[in-house]
């Protein structure tokens, strides 16, 4: 089942035209890589699905993003909560400057989540999620940015789904990461598959192979080609994916 | 030795000269201040000359509580007034202005921080003062001069607007240029991914500026307010323009009162001995109150990691 169908986007930064009639849908419980050479337009793509682009001036889109059959791009869409129910992973950890615990229950208390053990309750269980529990539990009223690189890139996914999202966007967010934290966020994307949808910018062409279930090849602002992982990744139907993946180009 | 060596050696004089030079000067502005201010501190005693509230030619009696008093609550006043503005413009150009407005105002801070203080003294005596006096002075008497037993500080007892809340206000739009910059600086150097970061779990503006914006910068923002305080401290000319320099008690924050400094400007011309010595002390105190506050902000903006 498709969660979300991207419909003829474009995208203009300016008068620069940064996707050009792109469509791709988006499976329901599963991970989609989006894979393509810098500059090719993967990450903007990305952006446009929690409407990240509207925070600057001078951006603009044509075309549809469905999501649950709601046109996510239309005017009267309400951001904040869009934002939430589509939650998004950065290319370098972000926590915030406060504690482990205050981090998690960040999104909570906006939603004004005030009961205590109901705050404690869902930040225990986003932590779990995240497979971060363990680590931080003696540690909840530390400040974040006491915890390694890729124990804050956890701290950020369970702070994404302390708002329960229905989607989260994951924007090369192994790319800062040594190579065991990394494992750890992969086998965490497929773990929370069962429960969310997942979107992943990548530039790691073997982590795309390894974690996701279908891939997405773009270029230059255009859609290439999409198909499941294994035949994008062993029978590619166009010449440019083959060189790609194979990476001979990119 | 050969020619570069020459050369070499001659160049690494010269700069080694030019930089002790340096050194050598402000010792020598130390020495002189210590010197100077002996006679002072000897007649009235260190603490007796802090807290001593007596400015009087005739008794040849200083102290320089009151000075002090005023300078120490004109750089609060300021403080109060200009650091909620400039943070407001701050936030403003970093997070909400449109990009065309954005230079003009930007353009307006620096020509703020780029008008001699004389010529907001001017200004402060011709335009802010009566107007002031007109407009704010009877709002301040109608509402918190009614309180009780506070009340009276909100009343003003003497015409003609010059005094230490229109001086406040003068050193207030003087130092609104440095806290704005400093902090607008601060505000741009959070990584947008933090604030989108916030955004995405469904925070307004508003939250996030709050609660990421602003506690990521808390110490660059405070280190631009005591910045901002060292030059309130150590203000002269448009002070000793509009605060009225009356060595009397504190009866009213729109009585005409003194600072360290203009203090200083005013009676230098013609001072002499005693007098002359217990300028030197105030000026003594403001070197020191203005290096720890320097040091201060040094120590709060400097570079991290």
């Amino acid at each position: 089942m498709d969660l979300m169908t991207v419909d003829k986007l474009n995208f203009f930064y300016g008068r620069h035209q940064a996707l050009k009639s792109v469509n791709l849908p988006i499976r329901k419980n599963a991970i989609t890589s989006l894979i393509g050479p810098s500059g090719c337009g993967k990450t903007t793509l990305l952006r446009c699905f929690n409407r990240m682009h509207d925070l600057y001036p001078g951006n603009r889109y044509e075309g549809r993003i469905s999501l649950r059959d709601q046109n996510i791009l239309s005017g009267d869409i309400d951001l904040i909560s869009l934002r939430s129910r589509l939650g998004m992973v950065f290319q370098k950890p972000t926590p915030f400057p406060m504690s482990v615990f205050d981090n998690i229950a960040y999104g909570l208390r906006l939603r004004k989540v005030k009961n205590k053990n109901a705050l404690a309750e869902r930040v225990e269980k986003a932590l779990k999620q995240a497979a971060l529990w363990d680590e931080v539990k003696d540690r909840l009223g530390d400040n974040a940015a006491g915890l390694s690189g890729g124990q804050q890139q956890r701290l950020v996914i369970a702070r994404t789904l302390a708002v329960e999202p229905e989607v989260i966007l994951f924007d090369e967010s192994t790319s800062a990461l040594d190579p065991i934290s990394t494992q750890k966020i992969e086998e965490l994307m497929v773990e929370l598959k069962k429960e969310v949808t997942i979107v992943a910018v990548t530039h790691n062409m073997q982590q795309a192979a390894r974690v996701s279930d279908y891939t997405a090849l773009m270029y230059l602002g255009e859609l290439m080609e999409y198909g499941d992982t294994k035949s994008i990744f062993t029978r590619p139907k166009h010449k440019m994916t083959e060189e790609y993946v194979s990476g001979r180009f990119g | 030795m050969n020619r570069a060596k020459t050369t070499n050696l001659l160049f690494q004089l010269t700069t080694f000269g030019a930089a002790i030079l340096i050194v050598i000067l402000i010792v020598g502005m130390l020495l002189t201040l210590l010197h100077e201010s002996w006679p002072a501190v000897r007649r009235f005693g260190f603490f007796d000359f802090l807290l001593g509230r007596r400015w009087n030619y005739a008794d040849n009696l200083y102290g320089a509580f009151r000075p002090l008093a005023g300078t120490v609550i004109s750089t609060a006043l300021a403080l109060a007034a200009a650091v909620p503005v400039a943070l407001g413009t701050a936030l403003f150009l970093t997070e909400l202005c449109p990009h065309r407005l954005r230079g003009i105002i930007g353009a307006a801070i620096e020509l703020l921080a780029a008008i001699p203080s004389i010529i907001y003294g001017m200004w402060g005596l011709f335009a802010l003062a009566p107007f002031l006096e007109n407009h704010f002075q009877p709002l301040a008497a109608a509402g918190p001069g009614r309180l009780p037993l506070i009340g009276s500080f909100f009343q003003s007892q003497y015409a003609g607007g010059v005094n230490l809340f229109t001086a406040s206000m003068v050193l207030a739009i003087m130092i609104l240029p440095f806290i704005t910059s400093i902090t607008r600086e601060a505000f741009k150097q959070v990584p947008p991914i933090l604030k989108e970061s916030s955004y995405g779990v469904g925070a307004t503006r508003w939250e996030t500026i709050w609660q990421v914006v602003l506690p990521c910068t808390k110490s660059t923002v405070a280190g631009g307010v005591i910045i901002a305080m060292g030059r309130a401290l150590g203000e002269t000319m448009a002070v000793a323009y509009v605060i009225g320099n009356r060595h009397g008690a504190l009866d009213s924050i729109f009585s005409p009162y003194s600072t360290i400094t203009s203090v200083m400007a005013n009676e230098f011309n013609e001072a002499a001995g005693l007098q002359m010595s217990s300028l030197f002390t105030l000026a003594l105190m403001l070197l020191a109150a203005n290096f720890l506050v320097l040091s201060l902000a040094k120590y709060l903006l400097r570079p991290r990691i």
